[in-house]
């Protein structure tokens, strides 16, 4: 028995050190995640995001992994941010000409929301008495990912908590503008996918994508827009 | 095979981007970068081909489960900030609340009033 264990514990370390076991448990946990999620009949709430994290937390907890060993071996994902970054432009370009007919209130727009994205919560969060590494953390929290742990380390933040606030941001912003959008009410598919994009990054895009093709082009170009504008603007500001 | 040719161009793309992010000393990310790169280039040649249209597809479709081992994170720093768990939600949650109704104020505001100089 105990010879038993003894070999079980080697195998974990095997699987740990290969990619192979985080390629597997992120893979299967975004399928499970995205077969739960429609078996829930969509909860606009619970994204398929949230559930397949929360599987992965937990069978990393369940074997006793190392959440640093996991985070090496899903590098694979990570990687590929980068060129899915890029191709955000195909659709961006496939729908210039839309975006061309509302360059007037995107120009106003953008500035002021994405100012405001960041200094709402820090404010908030100040007058709450979070600490300046929270603030900092938070501070990035409409931006994606990849431009963001860029933003925190600039700023001083911690990158796993920035994460789990540009998560919940990314679910919350979500929720709200399908519930504003109703309450407004705001039926223009651009202005929710701009809306969605330049509030809840990457996991808004994805939403958007699912309303159209037209209101995903917004999205990307209001993600793309409030990260190059936030990445600028907030190192400047923050250190005032 | 033709999704792989995609694939390059989108990759080649983001080197570019980082090599311009570390040369230039960009606060920008490199992906951005090469995204507003590969716009501009599209726009100039006013075509795209069928290889980038569908490796752009793929990524994107998938962009949830690229940014999911950042997510998983979350669950491990819990402890780290325990006592500001409250002033985080609130600010996250009213912060959102209040960021997605400036957006949609302001875009339907000037978007009605850009019809209007329309008609």
């Amino acid at each position: 028995m105990n010879e038993l264990s003894g070999r079980f514990q080697e195998l974990l370390d095997l699987l740990s050190t290969s990619p192979a076991l985080a390629i597997v448990l992120t893979l299967g946990a975004y399928f499970a995640g995205n077969r739960l999620f429609r078996l829930l009949n969509q909860p606009v709430w619970l994204p398929p995001i949230v559930i397949s994290a929360t599987l992965v937390s937990g069978v990393i907890a369940v074997l006793a992994l190392d959440y640093g060993d996991y985070r090496e071996g899903a590098q694979w994902f990570s990687v590929l941010l980068g060129p899915a970054t890029v191709a955000l432009g195909v659709p961006l370009y496939q729908q210039m000409h839309h975006i061309r007919a509302m360059w007037r209130p995107i120009v106003v727009t953008l500035p002021i929301a994405a100012t405001m994205a960041a200094v709402y919560a820090v404010v908030i969060a100040w007058s709450l008495g979070a600490t300046p590494e929270v603030l900092a953390s938070l501070a990035p929290k409409s931006v994606t990912a990849p431009i963001a742990i860029g933003i925190t380390e600039q700023l001083g933040g911690s990158v796993p908590l920035m994460m789990g606030g540009l998560l919940i941001t990314g679910v919350v912003a979500t929720l709200f503008v399908d519930l504003l959008a109703r309450l407004l009410p705001v039926k223009d598919e651009r202005i929710l996918g701009f809306a969605l994009g330049l509030n809840g990054h990457a996991v808004g895009t994805a939403r958007a994508f699912e309303i159209s093709h037209t209101a995903g082009a917004f999205a990307s170009l209001g993600m793309g827009l409030t990260g190059v504008f936030t990445a600028i603007f907030l190192p400047l500001v923050f250190h005032l | 095979m033709s999704m792989l040719r995609g694939f390059l161009v989108l990759t080649v793309f983001f080197i570019a981007g980082e090599a311009l992010r570390v040369l230039l000393a960009l606060p920008v990310s490199g992906g951005v970068i090469g995204m507003i790169l590969l716009t501009f280039l599209l726009m100039a040649r006013g075509s795209i081909s069928d290889s980038l249209a569908g490796a752009s597809q793929a990524l994107i479709s998938v962009l949830v489960l690229l940014i999911m081992p950042g997510v998983v994170g979350v669950f491990f720093v819990a402890d780290e900030f325990s006592g500001q768990w409250l002033a985080i939600g609130i600010a996250l949650v009213v912060g959102t609340l209040l960021s997605v109704f400036t957006t949609l104020w302001l875009m339907q505001r000037f978007s009605a009033q850009e019809a209007g100089d329309h008609e």
